[in-house]
């Protein structure tokens, strides 16, 4: 970029007596002032907030960048009523470098009288440039006009007035919607606009708004505009009125106020409402919190735990309050500013939360008059699960089918089979159930409820409420929530296979980010709730069962075999997505966290190289789990000597395999006439037993070593000495067998170890 | 305030606003929304202003008259404003005050509500508003009706009369709320809700209602070829309403929902189609 030269014969050089060049105003000190942005609005969804609070710090942060405009701090706060930008130290001018933009060809830009066409004077207005500050560049693809523009400054409080509307188009919502007729998209209409830079009111228009250095308060109730001075006063003079702005300090005080609240109540706020996401909600919900106590009937505590969270929380956004982990009729309410009568409001809260539990009362009443739980299941037929499927008595009918081959798979007791199979059967029985219906998500845990009074055993009842899992961490950030119990996982699996497999069986998958049935997440769990109770998960035996059974016993799915094939597939590729390492066996523990759909969180671990699940998945796979095994053993044995010699070993066998057919299955001992093929063969025979063995056993990390160490030297020679590929047919085909039977002996058991690219790494020193 | 004076309040309000106090449409309906005030006086760009009384069929929310909240028929107050005035929510808040409420004494929210009827293809943002957290109204600002994105932006703000006279009268009990002289509301309701559940929980014919439904829906389809845009609507809101009394008698399965849902809107759809071509031509003459 050119700077002083470009400004010659412009309107920055004829300033003529001006003895500052652009280039020293650069250096000067630029003064500084704070922006204070807020974009007033009509009642923000909750959940949209955060996000939104968010981004206008970041935009503000790229879109002061990329204008040449320093800034010491960017905050951003939110209320429902508010998103506030604060931008402390913001510099005063923009200095823009001096730039040189390329316009149309010389051709196009002058007429055959040497006059500037419509072309040049078209782009000359959109880069608000004028025709002295071009000239004709010469380059490879010929001859072109260039606006060489000078370097600029501009006052900050003008770049604002065209910046920050940008800023507010760039905000984004998941739900966005029109409010008038400037057609301005937002997450809920926007009222006013208060821009102040410094003392300096900046007039910017959006829509058909323009910022005024006034703001409003009072909630909708009691709107007062209140002239703001400066961005200092603007939060003391909020503070006054009540609102606190900063999105932390509010949570913090609910949060303090809840919790004085339900320790004057003689407990402690139920935790699950803190962690379930309603404190930050509520948080998000009001700008002016102001706490207030209450009472239900405690008739109602006969309701489940999970009923009652459920109507307090979600109903009404109120917290609930327990002693001794047992919930009590009491509940902690923030409201909205100070109402004049809280002692009304409190009535009212109380009545309707009364109104909600009496309604939930009387549909566990209702249910239990039907119990049980098997009579309820009967209802089932009436429940699609998918028109070409049939119902979910039809679903539960399969789900029994599918434990058979998992429950020998697993071994199980007689007892636990006994188990599995009533829970298969009574799964989705809740499905009818009153409560149900009002409350969908508590579904599996209505179930294990009415199993439990059904006087089903505990087994039975907690893998119920355990097959809809896994479910997000309740908090948001951290593991998934799993399956604790045997039953529970076994569930688990057989009714995300049975609902991966149907929808399959009618052509239905996941493509790109098409997921309407959640087939994606069914299949990830199935690996996740069998990776984490470690059992066998033998994907042949579920597809011979599955395969006798709607939609492929009948004309439905035409491609029976292919379904089954894609299944498999499917199921194995989720490998890929897997948050590998994976966590050790078994339930996680609240310190584990980082269990996304992509693999984070690894510090020292190995690396998660993706070639290792190629070299697996190119090997016998029916059990996932065992796949899973063989992976993190390969993953494990990163560096280690003995997996290159071992993958080197693989790797030529499969070079000369590949080049030559083979029809000799077996090796004939008596046909190898030479020393290294002998000395090769004599290591294959007496330890290809143990090689199997350890493989067995699922030692894997010990059988890949062993098998590099048997075999790289010995091979090493015999295609140093001995050529397999000789006229001689016989002696070739002896030769293959003998390559084959080493090579299958290790890819036929753990993974094909030519897959690893650090046998490509190698050969690229 | 009484529960006729309550209406009698918001009609006097809202024609002081330019509203025309449209009267009940007298078919069976499951909201204020499906009235064709609403329905075609969202559509277009012709401004419109409304106001109406709307009783509201929900079978399912049949409580044998037993909840003091919920009624399986019960009146809805709607105003619809096209375009939406910037000022739309002081001016409601304001009609809550003229219906005689004390608002400083409440807690008020507007919660979000992503509002939508997939049966007529509309949808639209707002709130529900809470009054110290019972939702009292819903306000919301239309995006689509029929599957058409709007020309002009309506607001629509649907009263739940009989629970913002509770708040008036401080009543907790619906059946208690005073109507008019010497008369409950329970006096002139309760008798139908329990007769009314037993029906659309235990008595309502499922196969005539199935029957019903075909035939309404085929009967709008013939309507819509002879262009007969009111005739034909009256038909789909007989369909939506069958398909809510099919879905209480739990005769709708989770498949079937939405196809009996995309059978309704489809009808919807092409009713707006109409009503926007007739606009048109009207316009052009």
């Amino acid at each position: 970029m050119r700077k002083a030269k470009s400004a010659r014969g412009s309107g920055l050089g004829a300033r003529g007596k001006n003895k500052k060049t652009p280039n020293s105003e650069l250096r000067t000190p630029n003064k500084t002032a704070d922006l204070l942005f807020e974009i007033g609005t009509e009642e923000l969804p909750a959940a949209y907030l955060p996000g939104l609070i968010e981004q206008l710090s970041r935009e503000a942060s790229s879109l002061f960048q990329a204008q040449h405009l320093p800034v010491e701090r960017i905050e951003s706060f939110g209320t429902p009523r508010r998103l506030v930008l604060i931008a402390s130290a913001l510099a005063a001018t923009q200095r823009k470098p001096g730039e040189e933009v390329r316009g149309p060809s010389k051709q196009a830009s002058y007429d055959k009288a040497g006059k500037p066409t419509a072309a040049l004077l078209g782009f000359l207005r959109s880069q608000g440039g004028t025709l002295g500050q071009t000239k004709i560049v010469k380059s490879e693809k010929g001859e072109y006009v260039h606006l060489a523009r000078p370097p600029s400054s501009t006052p900050t409080a003008q770049v604002l007035a065209t910046l920050l509307p940008q800023l507010v188009g760039r905000l984004r919502a998941p739900k966005t919607m029109r409010w008038d007729e400037s057609g301005l998209r937002f997450a809920r209409p926007i009222r006013w606009l208060l821009a102040l830079y410094g003392e300096t009111p900046i007039r910017c228009s959006l829509g058909r708004l323009t910022a005024a250095p006034v703001t409003w308060v009072g909630g909708p109730l009691n709107p007062r505009s209140v002239r703001v001075s400066s961005p200092g006063s603007y939060r003391i003079m909020l503070k006054r009125a009540g609102v606190i702005l900063e999105q932390d300090a509010r949570r913090g005080v609910i949060e303090q106020e809840v919790t004085r609240l339900a320790q004057q109540a003689g407990g402690a706020v139920v935790p699950e409402t803190i962690s379930h996401g309603l404190l930050e909600e509520v948080t998000h919900l009001v700008e002016r919190p102001v706490p207030l106590a209450g009472r239900f009937d405690s008739a109602y505590l006969s309701l489940p735990r999970e009923v009652l969270l459920a109507s307090m929380a979600k109903h009404q956004r109120v917290f609930a309050v327990e002693s001794g982990g047992n919930v009590v009729p009491q509940f902690a309410a923030i409201l909205e500013g100070s109402p004049r009568k809280p002692n009304d409001v409190r009535k009212v809260i109380e009545r309707i939360l009364n109104a909600r539990l009496a309604d939930s009362l009387m549909f566990w009443k209702e249910d239990h008059a039907r119990l049980p739980l098997l009579r309820m299941a009967e209802s089932l037929s009436g429940v699609g699960f998918h028109e070409k499927l049939g119902s979910m008595a039809e679903k539960s009918v399969r789900l029994r089918a599918l434990a058979e081959p998992l429950a020998e798979a697993w071994k199980l007791t007689d007892e636990e089979c006994g188990h599995l199979r009533k829970a298969c059967q009574l799964a989705k029985a809740d499905l009818v159930s009153a409560m149900v219906k009002e409350f969908p998500t508590l579904q599996g845990v209505v179930g294990k409820y009415y199993a439990k009074d059904s006087n089903e055993p505990a087994a039975v009842a907690e893998a119920i409420e355990e097959h809809y899992l896994p479910a997000p961490h309740p908090g948001g950030a951290g593991p998934p929530r799993l399956p604790r119990t045997l039953i529970g996982s076994a569930l688990a699996i057989v009714d995300k296979y049975d609902t991966l497999s149907s929808y399959f069986g009618l052509g239905i998958m996941p493509s790109g980010d098409q997921d309407p049935f959640g087939l994606r997440r069914a299949a990830q769990g199935i690996v996740e709730v069998a990776w984490a109770i470690h059992r066998a998960l033998p994907l042949d035996q579920l597809w011979r069962t599955r395969v006798s059974m709607e939609p492929f016993r009948s004309a439905a799915s035409k491609d029976a075999a292919g379904s089954g094939h894609r299944i498999h597939r499917y199921l194995l590729e989720r490998l890929y997505t897997f948050a590998w390492p994976p966590r050790p066996p078994g339930p996680p523990s609240a310190a584990q966290t980082g269990a996304g759909d992509e693999p984070s969180g690894r510090g020292g671990e190995p690396a998660p190289e993706s070639d290792c699940i190629d070299a697996v998945l190119a090997s016998p796979c029916d059990n996932l789990i065992d796949a899973m095994d063989r992976i993190v053993s390969l993953q494990q044995l990163a560096g280690h000597p003995g997996l290159r010699k071992a993958a080197k070993v693989i790797e030529r066998t499969r070079n000369i395999l590949r080049g030559a057919p083979l029809r000799q299955p077996q090796v004939d001992p008596a046909r190898l006439a030479e020393p290294p093929e002998r000395k090769l063969w004599d290591v294959y025979a007496s330890n290809h037993e143990r090689v199997a063995r350890l493989a067995a056993e699922q030692s894997y990390g010990e059988a890949t070593t062993l098998f590099g160490e048997l075999f790289f030297e010995p091979l090493h020679e015999f295609f140093d000495r001995v050529l397999v590929n000789v006229p001689d047919e016989p002696l070739q085909q002896n030769r293959l067998a003998l390559m084959q039977a080493i090579h299958t002996l290790y890819t036929e058991r753990i993974a094909d170890l030519s897959k690893l690219t650090l046998l490509q790494r190698e050969e690229t020193p | 305030m009484q529960f006729q004076q309550l209406i009698r309040t918001l009609d006097t309000f809202w024609e002081q606003r330019g509203c025309v106090i449209v009267q009940p449409y007298d078919v069976e309906m499951g909201a204020g929304t499906f009235h064709p005030a609403t329905f075609f006086g969202a559509l277009g760009k012709r401004p419109s202003r409304a106001a109406y009384v709307q009783p509201s069929r929900r079978p399912t929310d049949g409580r044998y008259g037993q909840n003091p909240l919920r009624m399986q028929r019960y009146y809805q107050y709607q105003v619809i404003l096209k375009p939406t005035p910037d000022d739309v929510q002081s001016l409601y808040l304001e009609s809550l005050r003229a219906c005689g409420l004390k608002l400083e004494d409440h807690d008020l929210r507007f919660v979000q509500d992503d509002w939508e009827s997939p049966t007529l293809g509309a949808w639209g943002l707002g709130w529900e508003v809470w009054m110290d957290s019972l939702e009292v109204t819903q306000f919301t600002y239309f995006q689509q009706v029929g599957g058409i994105d709007l020309d002009r932006i309506s607001c629509e703000i649907t009263y739940g009369l009989e629970r913002i006279t509770m708040f008036a009268q401080g009543t907790s009990d619906v059946y208690k709320v005073a109507y008019g002289p010497k008369a409950t509301y329970g006096d002139l309701h309760l008798a139908n809700e329990r007769e009314s559940s037993a029906y659309n929980f235990e008595h309502a014919d499922v196969a005539f209602h199935q029957e019903l439904f075909a035939k309404h829906e085929q009967d709008a389809k013939r309507l819509l070829e002879a262009k007969l845009l009111l005739p034909a609507y009256e038909q789909l809101l007989k369909c939506s309403h069958t398909f809510n009394m099919l879905d209480a008698r739990g005769a709708v399965s989770q498949s079937d929902r939405p196809r009996f849902v995309l059978r309704i809107r489809g009808l919807a759809k092409r009713c707006a189609e109409l009503y926007l071509e007739r606009e048109q031509t009207h316009e052009k003459s």
